[in-house]
């Protein structure tokens, strides 16, 4: 046996598994979505594109998923800064803060919201005793509610993401800004957040995907009247059983992902070299 | 915290952290909450306090069924991915075979496709060669989605580890397979470790692949709950829910005892 | 114990070949050093003594046995590494059994026997249960010098073992090194790029350059006698000076580029290069000495003062006392022992 046959053993395994298991179903799965019962059809792309019902499902799972990144970035950039910089102890349990919800499965989160945000539930009750909200006001099965509930499902990747990176940013950096004049904040626009835009690009990235391709949390909190696309796919693969349709869909949806994340990776690659 | 903070920044630093806290934490404490109500219907806070879910819950086939599936699924997913990925980290890091860095991307490509996606494709080919799907579906599909975090913890540990040591110990006199087993794998220890948690955590509480692979009889303890939450649910969810929570805890306890927690959460 | 015998190695990577045909004999007991700068094939030719490296051509013989073909496992060597390459996993005296058990070396009685004993020999026994990563950089290096003496190899190779310590440590070594050697007398190849570790270490001293042997020798010979302008530049920081030698009405001597003349005995006339080691000339009062130059810098040492001067166009770096001083600019003498001046071939 020379070197080249024990690392072929040690990835053949892997690669059989990944080939036979993943990119097998994968292609399975495209030729399923053009594939009609006179031969290959555009068919199911045509219905999806051409049905003003399926744009706004489109619609929707796009704009909830920008403002579910923004949210989490908004939120996830200061929470990994303090991160970065608090004391040893703090920083401890500030990641388990992150990771407990993060390890906890995405069906039990659901349900804390679905409870938290009911008619009769603790936040529409505190809203309305503050008489912020009249007597009728929901929450559940609204947008704000998937809106909310995916924020929480969603910031500890965007967190972790951009924390592995703040922490390399060496903190002599902002006190040279500091002895050059910039106050706290100035130093943090200035000299952190330039520096952290790659882990907030690759955190934006992998919260956007995860948010537009998740179906579990906007179907308990939003719904069946408001669909996103994968509650649409799941839809059509469980319930009307059409499966070349949900195909076309799980197209149409990985498409749209790439369409919005290759320009968006380029550009800030371009920045970032730059 | 970087000194010389105004007073109000530090004032508002810390407001922003409870109130992140109480967003992160809320659901899982309401859950805990709820589980412990005596009342039939739920309802947060919670009214009394009673353990009557957690009997119903240990005595419903329904709930025990589905956990010793999770459970059966998350431990072999969790030994085939952590030897499979393992095995195929240690090969990428040498960076010998042919095609090396395309063999990485390869690897950690489940990571970047959305499960929904996959599972569709699951599915579908399941279906067409096989017809019904069954508990190896599971396995299968878990473990493709789990490999790249083994393969990514082990080539980070690998990454950081002495490259001399195999021809260290080949001077030594250690043949191939001693190398392997006496240099190479402890080196990826904590790696595996690593690896490993993230297999076991993901396979048992991963919903989507779940839901699209089931069938009567084959019900993960998410699609149970899942299935009760969209029908009838009763604070016997919040009772699994809650047990879910506390293995959980006591996984991240163990991490932290074993890599600990901070070194996990980079990984 | 055994010899070693290289014969016209010849190593290509890819297009590249970095080692032009290399033959060496080592005998028993020797200590010899590769001495070179980055990049001259030292490293790779230990590597290939030790079958971490395959040959493009020629041969690897170790105590008459042809070797050439056999992987490192199944050679009887030793190698320390420069980082050392302890295993983490494994404490000191772990550490040290490795090869004792790969290799099969004795019972587990002899073993543990052996590896005491090699630890006491680097004055570590009293570390054995520690774990690499808690020891100093220095007690590290002295588990891997255990470590590879501890099966007694037919050859002990080194690869820079010293380049990560600090200057004190370093010199403590080198002492360690060489009485473990001469109780062991295990046949040693060390690399290293210094010279002045090469020259007090080994028994013999290989100056390699661009995948060839420059020159080889004792210490002091290769020292004294630099037989080209690389080894003369690379063992003593000497200055190099172009010169024309020929038959003068005075006698023979060196005409050096600007017309001045120092008188020369070596040498064959024509085009060469002098050779004046920086401590083998003194400076004196313009017009008193052989050569005539100009001081453009003055180098403040402590014990010494260093003084850059220049002559015919070249710098001539000059080693001295601190009695006299001549400032930046001032027209000197150097004061030069004909005898100590080296003739070279012009490169």
């Amino acid at each position: 046996m020379n070197d080249r046959a024990e690392n072929t053993l040690l990835v053949l395994p892997g690669l059989a598994l990944l080939a036979l298991a993943f990119f097998v179903p994968i292609t399975q799965m495209l030729i399923l979505s053009v594939s009609g019962d006179d031969g290959p059809t555009l068919a199911h792309f045509t219905r999806f594109l051409g049905d003003p019902y399926y744009l706004g499902v489109l619609w929707r799972t796009v704009r909830l998923s920008v403002l579910i990144t923004l949210i989490c970035a908004a939120i996830g950039f200061p929470l990994a800064y303090i991160m970065a910089r608090v004391g040893p102890r703090l920083r401890l349990w500030l990641i388990v803060l992150v990771i407990l919800p993060l390890m906890t499965s995405v069906v039990v989160r659901t349900f804390g919201w679905m409870v938290l945000l009911s008619r009769s539930g603790l936040i529409p009750d505190m809203l309305r005793d503050l008489g912020l909200v009249g007597r009728n006001f929901a929450i559940m099965q609204t947008e704000t509610a998937i809106v909310i509930g995916m924020v929480q499902v969603l910031l500890p990747f965007m967190t972790l993401s951009i924390l592995g990176i703040v922490t390399r940013i060496d903190p002599r950096l902002e006190e040279a800004a500091r002895t050059m004049g910039c106050s706290f904040l100035q130093s943090l626009r200035t000299v952190v957040l330039p520096l952290a835009v790659p882990g907030i690009i690759a955190g934006s990235l992998l919260v956007f995907t995860l948010s537009a391709s998740s179906f579990v949390t906007p179907n308990l909190l939003g719904g069946a009247r408001i669909q996103v696309l994968a509650a649409s796919i799941y839809r059509s693969v469980t319930q009307t059983l059409d499966w070349p349709f949900a195909a076309a869909q799980a197209v149409i949806l990985f498409v749209g992902i790439l369409l919005i994340l290759v320009p968006y990776a380029r550009l800030a690659g371009g920045r970032s070299n730059g | 915290m970087v000194k010389s903070i105004s007073t109000p920044l530090r004032i508002a630093t810390m407001v922003f952290v409870v109130f992140t806290a109480i967003f992160l934490l809320a659901p899982l404490v309401v859950v805990v909450g709820v589980s412990v109500s005596e009342s039939q219907f739920i309802a947060f806070p919670p009214s009394g306090f009673s353990l009557r879910w957690y009997e119903e819950v240990l005595g419903s086939d329904a709930y025990v069924g589905a956990a010793w599936i999770s459970l059966r699924v998350a431990i072999l997913v969790t030994i085939t991915a952590t030897v499979v990925g393992g095995a195929a980290a240690i090969a990428l890091h040498r960076r010998k075979l042919p095609f090396s860095s395309a063999l990485a991307t390869f690897f950690l490509s489940p990571l970047v496709l959305p499960t929904i996606i996959y599972a569709i494709g699951m599915l579908m080919l399941w279906s067409a060669i096989f017809g019904p799907v069954s508990i190896v579906t599971l396995w299968l599909s878990h473990t493709v989605v789990t490999i790249p975090y083994v393969v990514r913890t082990t080539l980070a540990v690998l990454s950081e580890s002495n490259p001399f040591l195999e021809e260290a110990a080949q001077t030594m006199g250690a043949s191939r397979l001693q190398r392997l087993w006496l240099v190479v794998v402890p080196q990826c220890r904590p790696g595996l470790i690593a690896g490993a948690f993230f297999a076991f955590n993901i396979s048992f509480d991963e919903a989507v692949l779940a839901l699209f692979l089931r069938k009567p009889g084959l019900t993960t303890l998410p699609v149970q709950i899942y299935g009760q939450l969209e029908f009838s649910p009763d604070p016997s969810v919040a009772a699994v829910s809650t047990i879910m929570i506390a293995l959980t805890i006591t996984l991240i306890l163990v991490i932290d005892r074993m890599l600990g927690v901070q070194k996990f959460a980079s990984a | 114990m055994a010899d070693v015998r290289l014969t016209q190695i010849k190593k290509s990577f890819g297009q590249v070949e970095v080692l032009h045909g290399i033959t060496l004999d080592i005998v028993s007991g020797e200590f010899i050093s590769l001495l070179g700068a980055s990049g001259c094939g030292k490293t790779t030719l230990l590597r290939i003594v030790a079958g971490l490296e395959g040959v493009t051509s020629g041969t690897v013989e170790i105590a008459g046995r042809d070797v050439t073909e056999l992987p490192p496992e199944k050679r009887d060597i030793s190698m320390m590494f420069q980082s050392y390459a302890l295993l983490p996993h494994l404490s000191v005296s772990e550490n040290v059994r490795f090869p004792l058990r790969m290799r099969k070396i004795g019972s587990r009685d002899e073993q543990a026997e052996k590896v005491r004993d090699a630890l006491e020999t680097v004055q570590l026994g009293h570390l054995a249960d520690r774990k690499p990563r808690q020891l100093s950089g220095g007690q590290q290096q002295r588990v891997a010098l255990a470590r590879a003496i501890v099966s007694r190899p037919q050859v002990l190779l080194l690869d820079e073992p010293l380049s990560n310590l600090d200057a004190r440590l370093r010199e403590d070594m080198q002492v360690e090194l060489i009485e473990i050697h001469k109780r062991l007398g295990l046949t040693s190849i060390f690399v290293t790029h210094d010279q002045e570790e090469a020259l007090s270490l080994s028994d013999r001293v290989v100056l390699l350059n661009g995948g060839k042997v420059e020159q080889e020798g004792a210490p002091s010979e290769i020292y004294s006698n630099p037989a080209t302008g690389f080894a003369s530049n690379f063992l003593g920081a000497a200055n190099l000076l172009p010169a024309t030698l020929s038959q003068t009405s005075g006698g023979r001597a060196a005409k050096l580029e600007d017309g001045q003349v120092i008188p020369i005995e070596a040498g064959e006339d024509g085009d060469v290069t002098l050779s004046l080691r920086q401590e083998d000339a003194t400076l004196c009062a313009d017009g008193e000495g052989a050569l005539s130059g100009v001081v453009a810098a003055r180098i403040y040492l402590g014990a010494r003062n260093r003084y850059v001067v220049k002559v015919a166009g070249h710098e001539v770096r000059v080693l001295t006392g601190t009695e006299d001083v001549f400032e930046s600019g001032t027209r000197v003498g150097l004061k030069i022992d004909p005898a100590r001046v080296r003739v070279l071939p012009r490169d």
